[in-house]
């Protein structure tokens, strides 16, 4: 319940305090945030299925971020940064489609 | 998150447990599941949780499925009846503070991220590279265009100017020629250095040959405009005799006969003081002769601009 409030919150937080998103940024704040993403379906996903584990989703929501932001970081270095990021935005999708496959069977035994 | 996905994936395939069992390290698991290249980012977790799990999982039976496991150590909770638990009574806990912490953080990034992507108005912010090149390209097209045009309609701006500029010369021109010829035909009036010849004719003796004389010996001595008695000579002027006095095209006049003649006076005086000439006749006459110089003499009669019936100009 707390985390559900927590996203609520941070979702209203950045609605009204629209932050300038610095240049640097900008780039890997999109990736980012669907790694993120598919870091809360997992963590969904295990809760559901009863293994949740607090330090692991810590563990693997910033790790997903990082190496997420890292892969289109070096993409953009190596010029590939469109077609790295396209990648990436890719598995993580097949990822959360596949999480909420199982969230699904969970909540609607279906 | 990947190891909270992949482990009950791995066990529910059905002889994920036995493979497990055999190796006991997290080595083998990444080649062993179809789906293995999936789990890159929490490799590490991975045997601790196994070593976790499989003693019992494999306490049961050495080919259990995780079902079965899952139910034995929770025998009632299903998954929905979890998320239920989880929602409803709010319990302040370390693992729920983190997690929404980090949700917090996501929320944050995901409204920046859609606020930036939606406020910013500009259909390019979105755009893929290859759009914005075709979009650039299209503009450089189109700024090339309108130079061009741009630089047509100035060269016919000069140009108008130029032919503007050189219809009010030709103006200029006209009207400076027509004062001078204004001056010939006597339709404007002239001022200029000249002479006055006046002959007193108390006698009657003056006929019109001999004003036409004069005016002929001032003609050719350089006259360019000529009035007599406040009419105005010009090239049609005609001089007849009428009574007592002389009718110039149609005006009579009389005696004294006073002369304005405007052009160069140390032409026009000899001329008419030449032995023999204008003056000596006159005299001969009994008429008295006075011929002065002035440096400014106005011929102000004027005379109608007269349209020919017949002739045209051929010039055009």
């Amino acid at each position: 319940m707390i985390a559900v409030l927590g996203l609520v919150v941070g979702v209203v937080a950045g609605l009204l305090v629209r932050p300038e998103v610095p240049a640097v940024v900008e780039p890997y704040l999109p990736i980012a945030v669907v790694a993120a993403l598919d870091a809360v379906f997992g963590g969904l996903r295990a809760m559901l299925d009863g293994i949740f584990d607090d330090k692991v989703f810590v563990v693997s929501f910033l790790s997903n971020v990082v190496v997420a932001a890292l892969i289109v970081f070096l993409g953009d270095k190596l010029g590939v940064g469109a077609q790295l990021s396209t990648g990436v935005v890719v598995v993580l999708g097949i990822r959360i489609f596949s999480n909420a496959a199982a969230i699904r069977r969970h909540v609607f035994q279906a | 998150m990947s190891d909270h996905d992949e482990t009950p994936t791995t066990n529910l395939r059905s002889d994920a447990g036995p493979k497990i069992v055999g190796q006991k390290d997290g080595g083998q698991r990444e080649t062993g599941p179809k789906n293995s290249g999936q789990k890159n980012s929490g490799r590490e977790e991975t045997p601790t949780r196994l070593r976790r799990e499989l003693p019992e999982e494999v306490a049961p039976g050495p080919t259990g499925p995780s079902e079965k496991t899952d139910q034995e150590e929770q025998p009632v909770l299903t998954g929905r009846q979890r998320l239920v638990m989880g929602l409803w009574p709010p319990r302040v806990t370390r693992a729920q503070l983190i997690v929404a912490l980090l949700l917090f953080g996501l929320g944050f990034g995901l409204a920046v991220q859609v606020a930036s992507n939606s406020d910013n108005d500009s259909a390019l912010r979105g755009a893929r590279q290859t759009d914005l090149v075709r979009i650039l390209d299209e503009l450089d097209d189109r700024t090339q265009r309108l130079e061009e045009e741009k630089q047509g309609l100035e060269d016919q701006r000069t140009e108008l100017e130029n032919s503007s500029d050189q219809a009010e010369e030709a103006r200029k021109q006209t009207v400076e020629k027509e004062r001078q010829l204004g001056i010939l035909a006597g339709t404007v009036a002239a001022e200029g250095p000249g002479i006055t010849l006046t002959i007193n004719d108390t006698k009657g003796a003056v006929e019109a040959d001999m004003l036409l004389d004069a005016i002929q010996e001032l003609r050719a001595a350089g006259a360019e405009a000529i009035q007599v008695n406040g009419v105005r000579v010009v090239a049609s002027t005609y001089l007849t005799d009428s009574g007592k006095g002389i009718s110039v095209d149609g005006n009579k006049i009389t005696q004294p006969y006073r002369f304005k003649v405007i052009g160069k006076p140390q032409d026009l005086e000899p001329a008419l003081n030449i032995p023999g000439g204008v003056v000596q006749t006159l005299e001969k006459e009994q008429a008295t002769v006075i011929v002065e110089r002035a440096d400014k003499i106005i011929v102000d009669a004027l005379r109608a601009a007269k349209q020919p019936d017949y002739a045209r100009s051929s010039s055009q």
